[in-house]
């Protein structure tokens, strides 16, 4: 599983779905948790940051969407291997498909429990553990 | 969430083919023996629905093309909307472009048959904005709710709520709008049990999760109505607070409000549709 210390980027317009997802993080170890409201500002304090270690981002956001934001880290070579996580109310196959095609490491439907998004984020852990060569 | 690479949708006059996805060689083959079962055992006119797709593997195409040849003797056709630019490309590239009437949408494509696409507030559309809603409580607030029987709500017939969340309904053949609406206590109850700490008034900190909720609600609906061919697109909600307030309908048409009881208070949900 990720590190406890790993820098988290929530990106979410609303500010309960940011409590939500902030509230399990904490539960799970982790405190160091940045908070964003659309693509627009994620990926400004990506640019900012020397990259976060996790990024969890809703889809339907006004400004910047999520699989925008998605696209933007992975065409940075800079952030290309952040581990992303979309967790979102849009499920149909169709958009699945253009997330997975876009770059993302897992999907998570809205609602979801704490041991959804703390399984999610055991097999975007595996997943990526290939890909960064841990 | 459906896992099928197409869906087969009969209606009452027509039948759609929806793609959801590109084909691998293994879904082609199933399409096409689904196509040949269509040649063999169905006389609707037919629409396919190539929202999700760029191309379409020659193999289907040419199934199709032995489909709509089929149809013709009858008068009726296949007929394929939301194509894309690229899959338009690739249709001309094949010489197929004229052979299939291409239309905009789903309307389009039946016009002419006379038949429309099915757009009723019948137990079909209602029923999974009702088990989302269920399911919605259950997962994200532990909340057990139970819907109790719906009516067609009268013209001024006082409802009303606290907090709200509001989200229209937009497919190529009809609108409508589905709120969800709580009083003050139901949603305290719901959001305290949702974020795990106790609220004893809405605030700014709490009062997004009724659109939240009715974004989970809508996006789960979504998928049952749009794998049986209602075409609902994406939806931002909008949430409407204040004591009492009550909301007319985004659209005309009729309203149904279905009450749900649950073990942190009463709310309901109104769902709307119109032509």
């Amino acid at each position: 599983m990720f590190d406890p210390k790993t820098k988290i980027l929530i990106v979410d317009d609303m500010l309960t779905m940011r409590k939500i997802v902030s509230k399990i993080l904490k539960e799970l170890g982790y405190s160091d948790i940045t908070e964003a409201v659309d693509g627009n500002d994620a990926w400004e304090k990506v640019q900012a940051s020397n990259g976060y270690g996790l990024i969890i981002s809703d889809w339907n956001m006004p400004n910047c969407t999520g699989i925008d934001f998605l696209k933007k880290v992975r065409a940075d070579a800079k952030h290309v291997k952040t581990p992303f996580v979309l967790v979102t109310a849009e499920a149909e196959q169709a958009q699945v498909a253009e997330a997975i095609k876009s770059g993302v490491d897992q999907y998570v439907v809205k609602p979801f429990s704490k041991d959804i998004l703390k399984g999610k984020l055991e097999l975007t852990y595996k997943k990526v553990s290939v890909r960064l060569g841990a | 969430m459906s896992n099928t690479a197409h869906l087969i949708d009969k209606h009452e006059g027509y039948t759609i083919v929806k793609f959801n996805q590109e084909l691998d060689y293994n879904q082609s083959k199933k399409f096409e023996a689904d196509i040949e079962g269509l040649i063999k055992n169905d006389t609707n006119y037919i629409v396919v629905d190539c929202e999700s797709v760029g191309t379409i593997p020659m193999d289907c195409l040419r199934t199709l093309l032995k489909l709509h040849l089929h149809l013709k003797k009858d008068n009726k056709f296949v007929r394929l909307y939301h194509v894309s630019p690229v899959l338009m490309t690739y249709l001309k590239k094949e010489g197929v472009d004229t052979t299939f009437k291409i239309t905009k949408d789903i309307k389009d494509a039946l016009a002419e048959t006379g038949f429309s696409p099915k757009k009723g507030l019948d137990a079909e559309f209602v029923n999974p904005f009702l088990s989302a809603t269920i399911h919605v409580l259950k997962v994200q607030a532990q909340v057990e709710a139970k819907s109790g029987p719906l009516h067609v709500k009268k013209s001024g017939e006082p409802q009303s709520g606290d907090v709200s969340g509001v989200i229209g309904i937009v497919s190529d053949s009809f609108n409508g709008s589905v709120v969800i609406s709580f009083p003050e206590a139901t949603f305290l109850k719901v959001m305290s049990q949702m974020l795990g700490e106790e609220y004893k008034e809405i605030s700014k900190d709490i009062i997004d999760g009724a659109g939240e909720l009715t974004n989970m609600i809508f996006g789960q609906a979504k998928i049952i109505l749009n794998e049986k061919g209602y075409g609902i697109k994406t939806a931002i909600p909008s949430v409407i607070s204040g004591k009492n307030h009550s909301l007319s309908a985004l659209t005309k048409g009729p309203v149904v409000v279905v009450p749900f009881e649950t073990n942190a208070g009463p709310f309901f949900v109104e769902i709307c549709l119109s032509n």
